[in-house]
């Protein structure tokens, strides 16, 4: 969750802060999470992620840390692909890897980094309905290799 | 504005999961997953695939003062001792406790070495169901340890393996009883990595005549540092 905390905010007091109010509601809102609804590293990363993104809309300016975006591993085969959880977790490093990177990078950049579209399109330099389109035809895809 | 379009309203649903609904939109897909239970299904499975994403980053530890601050936050730092100094529950309590450590200590030569790792093992596709615990000490022991009850037929074995590298492929650590814990040696073991794969498969009896699993997992789980 660190890991994930700094690659959001880009800043390690950011990282920290996130971290801290994150334990915090998981305390005080635990009555909030229900497992069939998910599992609870979802829950808890999701929760991590929305306190960082509100974060986001109060500051500006963070340097952001390097996407794991050019060398994405492959899965191959392994025991664990006999699991159903194992291969849901395999299934979607494998169909990132396969999205085009002009697609595949404004996804990532909304999920490690918790951007909006008008900062993806501004980082980028790229006219906002140029990654309206890219990212949603790379959630597309996605879905259709997820086989959502 | 929620689309009619079912393939416009997925679409709506991977975007509000990778965060980039906001405002007033992410307040309307949020009312809409809580009365629209295939949409929530939906979000559910995004967030699940996701969790592979965040699994990729290498593990940072968190500095201890974070701990300690988030233990202030929530009320749990409060010393035993400024709870009911005047209790004499408590010191009833303290003095037993001391008087078994005592005893611990002058019956047995060594304690055991405290845990450094854990696994808990869960049925494939079942995240709030664990079956099995794992435990590996500072020795490098691992225990193996039952949370449920489970029987198979009297053909069959259930095999325990472990995968630290994929090149090299899983490793058998043998066969085990269900319902029964067992301690393997380090010597057994080898080194164990944050996120080494544990599993146990159901394999003919006797185990699996091959090098790897060929029967259905029945609980897999990661190595997490303590």
């Amino acid at each position: 969750m660190f890991a994930l905390a700094r690659r959001l905010t880009g800043e390690h007091g950011l990282a920290e802060e996130a971290l801290q109010d994150t334990f915090v509601q998981v305390w005080t809102q635990s009555h909030r999470f229900k497992p069939q609804r998910g599992s609870a590293r979802a829950w808890l990363y999701s929760l991590l992620r929305n306190r960082i993104i509100s974060l986001h809309r109060q500051a500006h300016g963070h340097r952001f840390e390097p996407l794991p975006d050019q060398d994405w591993p492959d899965p191959g085969p392994s025991p664990e692909q006999c699991s159903y959880a194992e291969s849901q977790r395999l299934a979607m490093i494998e169909c990132l890897r396969r999205l085009q990177g002009d697609r595949r990078s404004p996804i990532l950049m909304a999920f490690y980094h918790g951007l909006s579209y008008e900062q993806i399109a501004d980082r980028l330099a790229v006219p906002l309905g140029t990654i309206k389109s890219r990212i949603r035809a790379g959630l597309s895809r996605l879905q259709e290799c997820l086989r959502l | 504005m929620i689309p009619d379009d079912p393939h416009d309203q997925q679409l709506l649903i991977a975007e509000y999961v990778l965060g980039l609904c906001r405002g007033e939109q992410n307040d309307e897909v949020e009312r809409w997953l809580e009365r629209d239970p295939d949409a929530a299904a939906m979000a559910r499975q995004w967030r699940e695939h996701w969790v592979a994403a965040v699994e990729l980053l290498d593990p940072e530890r968190v500095p201890a003062r974070i701990w300690r601050e988030i233990r202030r936050r929530t009320g749990n730092d409060e010393p035993w001792w400024r709870r009911g100094w005047g209790s004499a529950p408590l010191w009833r309590s303290v003095s037993a406790a001391l008087a078994v450590t005592v005893l611990v200590l002058a019956l047995v030569p060594a304690g055991p070495a405290p845990v450094t790792y854990t696994v808990v093992l869960q049925a494939p596709g079942e995240a709030a169901k664990p079956g099995w615990r794992i435990t590996v000490s500072a020795d490098g022991d691992l225990n193996l340890t039952p949370l449920v009850e489970s029987r198979y037929q009297p053909d069959r074995s259930v095999q325990f393996w472990t995968l630290a590298d994929p090149a090299q492929g899983p490793r058998s650590l043998g066969l085990i009883q269900p319902g029964h814990s067992i301690t393997i040696p380090a010597s057994r073991i080898g080194d164990v990595q944050p996120g080494q794969l544990f599993e146990l498969t159901l394999e003919p009896r006797g185990g699996s005549p091959a090098s790897r699993p060929t029967g259905p997992v029945l609980f897999i789980g990661r190595a997490v540092e303590i």
